[in-house]
């Protein structure tokens, strides 16, 4: 004790005063405990037990820790269970409901994507990308520098909205840091690809689709329509006919993998919409107005010709192969994304009229 | 009538596109460690800017769209705001370092515990599920506002938000795997003023995140051991540490950046630390605090019950003190050490007169 005064003797400005007392005084008084917070639960007991996949976060939601209210108006970092704490200031979370956020798979998506991880610098065969005919390795740096650039408005998008769900639907912020996670690595792997084997990036994309996705910002089943239902689904088409036509064992590695990613994605995303239509009468039309003001934007992205012809040449192998192959398989291409796009929306029940510019696109019957 | 129709079976082709491209005939080589972030920061496409004026989301080093619409209304533009040396190198690793906490626990190696040291290790799994998310909130929001031009520190930031998912998640788990449960909650983490939600600067965050707060809980993980009663306490404890090192560094890392290139901001960083030394552990989102909600469930751990609180409490002090050590070497560290030596930081002395007392 006699060292505390002394110190106190010597402490001289007003800052020091506080340090002293906040660090001097706990190191030396063992208090009295007061175990005020013993024996507070709201259920004791619990015993969830590893199953085959391990402890999973899905598995946690048994008796009220299961129980996920349609509202959730606290604004703290209350875990959604345990017991909270009165009189604290909120944080400010916008998004306080269920129908805003939440979607049944996400616990799973969650464990999946951490099941499923990869590593861009070790995991892609990169040793197998040789050197490439000049209009081909502009075309496959050109769709890279665009992929790149699709990667970068989910990285923007999904953090903007993530920090926004109150706790209470944890499961979804947990699977979207998943997700954002995942756009990260994909707007590293394009950039890789794009940078290591005597190319470079290309072009940046036109801007369209990019600031609709941005714009988004009413809600987050808002973003999701743009981001999932018109870019997600699109992008993986594009993946997918990638992949076949890759020109070497990392680059197919590279959109394969990218793929699955964004597999998850679009099942959460058309999860929470058909959650969202279900749960909000309006809904259902609030996405068809979405979709019919998206498609001028879209159309206009998409009569931007650099795209098309890199993925062109990519598919025909050349730039003569892009004149008559590589572009029908490119309008290929596009029947496939249109009428999965219809599918979906099928699916959710949503109104949807193929606008004409796209009609050519449009399945026959 | 569209363009695409308008092309018939002997494609016309625009291709003005090819020669718009970044600086070209690059290579970047795989290194030891695969191809890693830093192995493509290759002639210009390394160049980060001091000032971001990206507005439109290109990627950096790509050839610029002059019709492009601006989109990205960027807060963070300055380079020294945000930036870091190794972030690259910490990216990696993390994407190395990833984890299962449903998986990578060895959860069937919890038995039943007497009550005291389960209700004990309920309260703290219930405090670190609370907290450790807004160290997922907070980066991500950063990460929103932040250019592109910085992505290699906004990369790692997305890694973190992902590791604080996790802790998060194993926290929660650990919490109702073994007969216990959830219990009360601190709001420690509520919106006060001075808390690590409402900071206005990222490096004002960066100086309450991640070397004060993380700092902190850093310092407990890697005491787990002390506190663990089976291997998959301890595993979770390590697993976690192993991450919150990389956030950690995150902040010691980008300090040091902006004492080698902001001397502007010393003074006001120096305040900061003056804040954080204040709240260390009068601040209720330090797990080895003085607030009796956190305080005495960590004793009862370290001391193994309630029967050996004093001893567990004498654990306790043990670890704040070297909290506090380990927050004045971060300190240093990152080029602020003169506080300790021209009398405006009192840590140092108090921290031996404690000791010797
Ligand atoms: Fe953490
Ligand atoms: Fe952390």
């Amino acid at each position: 004790m006699k060292a505390v005064k002394a110190a106190a003797k010597a402490v001289k400005s007003p800052h020091a005063e506080t340090v002293r007392k906040a660090v001097a005084a706990p190191m030396l008084e063992i208090p009295e405990p007061k175990l005020t917070w013993m024996n507070k639960s709201r259920q004791w007991g619990v015993r969830v037990k590893p199953g085959k996949k391990g402890l999973t976060l899905g598995s946690l939601n048994v008796g009220i820790y299961g129980e996920i209210p349609m509202d959730w108006p606290d604004q703290t970092r209350n875990p959604r269970g345990a017991i909270g704490r009165k009189g604290m200031p909120p944080v400010g979370y916008m998004l306080r409901s269920k129908s805003q956020v939440w979607a049944d798979c996400a616990a799973d998506l969650y464990e999946e994507a951490i099941q499923r991880r990869w590593a861009p610098a070790t995991d892609v065969p990169w040793d197998t990308v040789k050197p490439l005919p000049d209009d081909l390795e502009r075309a496959v740096c050109q769709v890279n520098t665009e992929l790149s650039q699709y990667a970068n408005v989910e990285i923007e998008v999904i953090s903007a909205w993530q920090h926004q769900m109150v706790y209470g639907y944890h499961e979804v912020k947990q699977y979207l840091a998943t997700a954002g996670f995942d756009a990260a690595r994909h707007y590293e792997v394009f950039r890789k690809r794009a940078l290591m084997n005597g190319g470079g990036l290309g072009l940046e994309g036109p801007g369209q689709v990019n600031r609709m996705i941005l714009e988004s910002r009413g809600g987050w089943t808002e973003a999701v329509v743009y981001l999932v239902l018109v870019r997600g689904l699109f992008a993986q088409t594009i993946l997918r006919y990638l992949e076949h036509y890759a020109s070497n064992e990392a680059e197919s590695f590279i959109y394969r993998n990218v793929l699955q990613d964004k597999a998850r994605l679009l099942t959460y995303g058309l999860d929470h919409l058909k959650f969202a239509i279900a749960h909000n009468e309006d809904q259902k039309q609030i996405i068809a107005t979405l979709l019919a003001i998206g498609d001028g934007l879209f159309i206009r992205d998409f009569n931007d010709p650099v795209l098309r012809e890199a993925l062109a040449i990519v598919f025909g192998g050349s730039i003569e192969g892009a004149r008559g192959a590589g572009m029908d398989v490119y309008h290929d291409m596009m029947r496939a994304y249109i009428s999965t796009h219809l599918e979906y929306c099928q699916w959710l029940d949503v109104p949807r009229r193929i606008p004409e510019q796209l009609e050519q696109y449009a399945p026959q019957d | 009538m569209s363009e695409a129709e308008k092309l018939g079976p002997d494609y016309e082709l625009d291709l003005g596109w090819m020669d718009q491209t970044g600086p070209w005939d690059t290579r970047a080589e795989e290194g030891r460690n695969g191809l890693t972030l830093a192995d493509i920061q290759v002639g210009e496409y390394g160049r980060v800017p001091d000032e971001s004026d990206n507005q439109t989301g290109r990627p950096r080093g790509s050839a610029p769209r002059s019709g492009s619409y601006r989109i990205g209304n960027y807060a963070v533009r300055t380079k020294s705001e945000i930036w870091l040396d190794n972030a690259s190198f910490l990216y990696e690793e993390a994407l190395q370092r990833q984890w299962s906490s449903a998986t990578d626990v060895p959860w069937h190696t919890i038995e039943p515990l007497p009550d005291d040291i389960e209700q004990a290790q309920c309260q703290m799994a219930t405090f670190l599920t609370e907290v450790e998310f807004v160290a997922g909130d907070v980066p991500a929001r950063w990460v929103s506002q932040t250019t592109p031009d910085f992505f290699e520190a906004r990369q790692l930031l997305t890694a973190q938000v992902m590791d604080e998912s996790r802790h998060m998640d194993v926290f929660r788990k650990r919490a109702m795997a073994n007969g216990g449960g959830l219990m009360a909650a601190t709001g420690a983490t509520s919106g006060f003023v001075g808390s690590i939600d409402l900071s206005r600067d990222f490096t004002e965050m960066s100086a309450r995140l991640h070397i004060s707060g993380e700092g902190a809980v850093l310092t407990i993980f890697r005491m787990g051991e002390l506190m663990a009663y089976n291997d998959a306490e301890k595993a979770m404890y390590r697993l976690c540490a192993q991450d919150e090192a990389r956030h950690v560094a995150y902040g010691v890392m980008h300090m040091r950046y902006m004492a080698e290139t902001a001397p502007e901001r010393h003074e006001e960083i120096n305040c900061y630390f003056d804040e954080a030394e204040a709240g260390i552990l009068s601040g209720s989102a330090n797990p080895a605090g003085q607030a009796p909600i956190l305080s005495e469930p960590l004793a009862i751990l370290l001391g193994g019950g309630i029967a050996k609180f004093d001893e567990g409490f004498k654990k306790l002090v043990a670890l704040r003190r070297r909290q506090i050590q380990e927050y004045k070497k971060r300190v240093v560290s990152a080029g602020f050490g003169a506080r300790f030596e021209n009398g405006r930081s009192r840590i140092n002395e108090i921290l031996e007169q404690a000791a010797a007392a």
